[in-house]
């Protein structure tokens, strides 16, 4: 932004007398974050005052997977960590394989038989490593929960981690696939396990094979979770969630993990999301409100259908609205069920809502600055900010979890916050990401990452994407996807990119 | 007469699972517009969510195993989740059958029973499933509640499979018990207060409870019927098990209930946030003013002197004096005058969390009008307003159900916590809590009060939450009804603890006018509401203070009347708080149906019959 843009001492910036005095720190208040840890209690004991008790915040929980190799458990460590960065608690994953690739890059099933000595001393080895990083990571106040991805097959094992993390104030939580199902494990392996790095470089059919027989090695010894580990924490996924067995939850954010894996399921689906037709506002430049469509957003609720029955062929689909009238009007034409959540309405702008972003510069100078600068954690005055949209949203993205093929209708900064929940995106960037109007996207999960596909109606619309820093006027571009941006990569419709 | 003949009249009627004869509180009253859930996540036509099928949801488990306490929460959060739900006890089904205890044949309750007695079980079973079909085919119903036992694995196949043939799914839920203690506990506090007890030496009933226990235990089977949906709980959910369960929204959702649900008492208090300077403005999120921060200190003040009080009661009635009352924590929500409530408490070291969910309903563009304003600028949002004040939503305003909704994850936090709890809340969101946790219908919530002079304690029971109002003494009488006068927000603004809810001041909705011209069936919220409507707003501050504080005769009597029920015997051995099981609005408000006596049964009954 240019010194020119600002006209922070003129007279015109004061606030106009009928608005509440602009406060400058108001948005320093406090965020509410689904969890934090607070560093006063962990620096100083209130016991004096306040006795001692299970304090949510306090905890910082190891998840500890166990299971069989190609049963799920990278999947789910992957989802759980993108799930909970979503909701801004830190979580990592710790892979054990990837430390014992560092000695052994590519080993041979013979390298997993426990009466291998050397194997079994490394993969103890490696094991150790992991564990070592995890307390290390867990001294900074701000890490939460950590994931300790291995096969973890044996009692001996789970107790030594266990004994570890009680030594350093973690709680354990074991989650254990297990599955039987045979099908279910061949698919596992060609779809994942192949490509693993172990096998870089050889050929899949041998890969497979060793995989399966690597497999054999760990059921030798593979000890499921069971009475004589009553006293543990775990959750014991059986056969992709047809049995769970839940034992000693001790508090809720506990009871939220075991709760999401609950939901998840592997059936292939998609989520469609699309942005409103664009509306009045978006002509006039104006932000929130409730507006109707414009003309041209009308031709894109009249053109959807056609957009979605494209990509969706004759999938029965649930399609999702906001409560506002414009993502009821763009639906308005598919020939679907619909449900209208009020968690899927725009950001609230507060005292901002129903002005340009040039208005705003104008009347609210610093907010427009501070926004610029952290504009995830930006409350507008009276508003809401990026994170606080995040919580409202956990429920739908549960929903979602549990749900097959689903259209959602909704609004920039909430399809920005679903986006980022699929995508895995930072904090950083996705609220600055841009979604044009008139663009259908299709997320499809996959075991690793999110496959994503772009298609435009050819209906003409405004940008409404304003760049960090810029001076943010409501342009008139010709064609949505005429212009190039890092978010987007406009390509021929059913292409998909990865 | 006693309940029992009632139960009896009740049973041989038409609608009889109208009116439970065992447990009559606010959860099994059948409110009759059922469409009025607190946090429906949105609404049909039928009153069913659609894409959750109908439940039954069976309980399995020997007797004293908290199975009821497990049925009755559930019902709670499910109807405030808007979901048509009712619970059917076949305990209350053999006792209309049988009568009293001494005429249930010895071996009714053994797998080899007599000729007879198994007729006579069928018969009653045959009864209560007719009525549990009628609930789901005919009136909308989507989730019964099947209390009973359910021992077999034979049994269970055979009840799953005839619900399945009116398409129907069976969710069976487990409480399974390996611990002695915790089932001798629940029989003490829970079982030999029930009906079948009636005038009987507590020993005694202990014992011959155990006894048919016992009776009972060879012939028990732990659910293992893999085909099956089922929730095992064991240990009052130490463990749990969940098997084959993934089959709908409902399902998942009860699920995490049960996971989050715990036994264990704690206190749950309410208080409202203080005056700020810019009363009347939501956007502005002002700080709180010189009365704000003497609110403020006084209420941490009172607070921290009631829980003192509170363990030095312990003490006295034979605690050691070591006792410490579980820990404080504070739950706020991130709008400023809230937080800046609990910083006499933060600064005592007290835990204090914000949550975002936890904000006041958004007033929308009503923001800072007068009533009078609003009339004139939305007199057709009004009468919608009117019409259904807890769904109606202004133009770019939250509705109670809306909020109900935002605050559903915060439920199932509350369900968890261990610490006893402050929250300091705006007025509304306060409403919603309440509303949860005393099983209020969403008609009440807009118009439950909540001035600012008053903490109120949730305390935890079985079957029913009571609440209690701990006054806060030496208020600036400005603070209480808090706002300034003609804020009359049709969303009931941050502070109005007085009578504006909607509709002009003063005038009362004929609906509640009439109710307290009935005299004793007025709850004590409705009464203050009303008395105090009539007064100007300062004026309406002090009333109020007195209405709280003293009960009129009506209401003593109808205290009484409830305190010396035999329903409210669980919480009777501690006195103070029958009186206030008074406050629960659903219970008076609920018409009574059919032939089904109020509670406490009259003499008459006895004399017709």
């Amino acid at each position: 932004m240019t010194p020119s843009a600002m006209p922070l001492n003129e007279p015109t910036s004061a606030p106009r007398e009928d608005q509440p005095q602009y406060r400058p720190d108001l948005n320093r208040a406090p965020q509410g974050d689904f969890m934090r840890p607070s560093m006063r209690t962990r620096t100083r004991s209130n016991s004096k005052t306040n006795g001692v008790g299970v304090q949510v915040e306090d905890t910082r929980i190891c998840v500890v997977m166990v299971g069989l190799p190609a049963r799920g458990k990278s999947l789910i460590a992957q989802k759980v960590v993108r799930y909970l960065a979503w909701l801004s608690i830190t979580a990592k994953c710790f892979n054990v394989g990837s430390y014992r690739r560092t000695n052994t890059p590519n080993p041979s099933a013979s390298f997993f038989d426990v009466s291998n000595k050397e194997g079994e001393r490394l993969r103890m080895a490696a094991a150790e490593a992991a564990v070592n990083d995890m307390c290390k990571w867990f001294r900074s106040p701000n890490n939460l929960i950590a994931i300790l991805d291995a096969t973890n097959s044996t009692k001996a094992r789970r107790r030594w981690i266990k004994d570890r993390c009680d030594a350093e104030g973690i709680e354990t939580l074991f989650v254990e696939s297990k599955c039987d199902d045979e099908e279910l494990i061949m698919s596992n392996i060609k779809e994942v396990k192949t490509t693993s790095p172990d096998y870089v470089g050889q050929d899949p059919e041998v890969a497979a094979q060793d995989f399966r027989e690597r497999i054999r090695m760990y059921e030798r010894v593979y000890e499921t979770l069971d009475e004589d580990e009553a006293d543990m924490t775990y959750c014991k996924i059986i056969n992709v969630g047809s049995q769970v067995i839940i034992n000693r939850i001790q508090d809720y954010l506990q009871s939220r993990v075991v709760y999401y894996l609950m939901n998840l399921h592997i059936k292939p689906r998609s989520i469609w999301i699309s942005r409103h037709g664009e509306s009045n506002y978006n002509l006039s430049g104006q932000i929130g409100g409730d507006a109707d469509l414009s003309s041209r957003g009308q031709l894109y609720a009249k053109a959807l259908p056609d957009l979605v029955s494209k990509s969706a062929g004759d999938r029965n689909l649930t399609v999702w609205t906001s409560t506002l009238k414009r993502t009821g009007q763009t639906a308005r034409y598919l020939p679907y069920e619909k449900l209208s959540w009020k968690a899927l309405d725009e950001l609230d702008s507060g005292v901002c809502d129903g002005l340009t972003y040039a208005e705003i510069e104008k009347q609210y100078p610093q907010d427009f600055r501070a926004r610029d600068e952290d504009k995830y954690n930006y409350r507008y005055l009276g508003g809401e900010s990026y994170r606080d949209v995040v919580i409202r949203l956990e429920p739908i993205i549960m929903e979602l979890e549990r749900s097959e093929n689903i259209l959602i209708v909704t609004h920039q900064a909430v399809l920005r916050c679903i986006y980022a929940y699929f995508m895995g995106s930072d904090q950083e960037r996705s609220p600055w990401m841009e979604v044009p109007l008139h663009c259908l996207i299709r997320l499809t999960p996959r075991a690793y990452g999110t496959q994503e596909e772009r298609m435009f109606a050819d209906v003409p619309a405004v940008s409404t994407w304003r760049e960090k820093g810029s001076k943010a006027v409501h342009a008139d571009t010709p064609t949505a996807s005429a212009k190039a941006s890092p978010m987007i990569k406009p390509q021929s419709k059913g292409e998909a990119i990865a | 007469m006693d309940t029992l003949l009632t139960a009896d009249l009740a049973a041989r009627s038409a609608n009889f699972r109208r009116r439970s004869s065992t447990y009559v509180d606010a959860i099994h009253d059948l409110p009759e517009k059922e469409s009025m859930a607190p946090a429906q996540l949105y609404s049909t036509e039928s009153g069913r969510l659609f894409h959750s099928g109908r439940i039954v949801i069976a309980t399995v488990g020997l007797p004293a195993r908290g199975k009821t306490h497990t049925s009755v929460a559930l019902a709670r959060y499910l109807r405030w989740l808007g979901v048509k739900t009712h619970i059917f006890h076949l305990g209350d089904y053999r006792r209309a059958q049988i009568g009293s205890k001494d005429e249930v044949p010895d071996d009714y309750f053994f797998v080899n029973a007599s000729t007879s007695s198994v007729l006579l079980r069928n018969k009653i079973l045959r009864k209560c499933r007719e009525d549990i079909l009628n609930f789901l085919n005919h009136e909308n119903g989507q989730i019964a509640i099947y209390d009973a036992v359910n021992p077999l694995a034979v049994g269970r196949r055979a009840l799953a499979k005839e619900f399945e043939k009116h398409n129907v799914q069976t969710l069976f839920i487990e409480s399974h018990c390996t611990d002695e203690r915790i089932i001798e506990d629940n029989v003490r506090s829970v079982k030999i207060s029930s009906p079948d007890y009636k005038g009987w030496q507590p020993e005694d009933a202990v014992q011959d409870y155990l006894n048919r226990i016992n009776a009972r235990i060879p012939h028990y089977e732990t659910m293992e019927e893999s085909e099956l949906h089922y929730v095992k709980m064991i240990n009052a959910g130490s463990r749990v098990v969940v098997n084959n369960c993934s089959f709908g929204y409902l399902s998942q959702r009860i699920v995490f209930y049960l996971l989050n649900l715990h036994i264990k008492s704690r206190q749950t208090y309410f208080c409202r946030a203080g005056t700020t300077s810019e009363e009347e403005s939501y956007k502005a999120d002002a700080s709180l003013s010189d009365e704000g921060r003497d609110y403020m200190v006084k209420m941490s003040e009172t607070l921290l002197a009631h829980r003192e009080a509170e363990r030095q009661s312990l003490i006295a009635h034979g605690a050691p004096e070591s006792t410490a009352l579980k820990p404080l924590t504070i739950w706020t929500s991130t709008r400023r005058r809230t937080v800046e409530t609990s910083q006499y408490l933060e600064e005592k070291g007290y835990r204090v969390r914000q949550r975002s969910q936890m904000s006041q309903l958004n007033p929308g563009v009503c923001e800072k009008m007068s009533e009078r304003k609003i009339r004139q600028m939305f007199p057709e949002e009004v009468s919608k307003h009117e019409q259904d004040p807890y769904h109606h939503r202004y133009p770019r305003a939250e509705s109670y159900h809306d909020l109900a909704v935002r605050l559903e994850p915060i439920i199932l936090e509350l369900e968890r916590e261990q610490n006893d709890l402050l929250i300091i809340a705006h007025e509304s969101v306060l409403r919603v809590l309440y509303g949860y946790l005393m099983a209020c219908s969403a008609t009440d919530i807009p118009n439950l009060s909540f001035p600012r002079n008053e903490i109120i304690e949730i305390i935890p029971a079985s079957y029913n939450n009571s609440a209690k109002r701990v006054h806060i003494p030496d208020l600036n009488p400005k603070l209480v009804p808090g706002s300034p006068e003609g804020i009359a927000m049709p969303v009931a603004p941050s502070g109005t603890g007085t009578p504006f809810s909607i509709g002009s001041p003063g005038t009362r909705t004929p609906e509640s006018s009439s109710r307290e011209a009935s005299g004793g069936a007025v709850p004590l919220w409705r009464a203050a509401i009303g008395q105090s409507a009539l007064q100007a707003s300062f004026d309406a501050a002090k009333q109020t203070q007195t209405q709280n504080a003293e009960l009129s005769p009506a209401q003593k009597s109808l205290a009484q009347n409830i305190n010396s029920s035999p329903t409210s015997a669980p919480s009777s051995d501690v006195p103070a708080l029958n009186v206030t099981t008074a406050l629960s609005p659903l219970k008076e408000t609920t018409p009574v149906l059919d032939i089904t006596p109020a509670s406490p049964p009259p003499k008459e009954d006895g004399a017709q019959q």
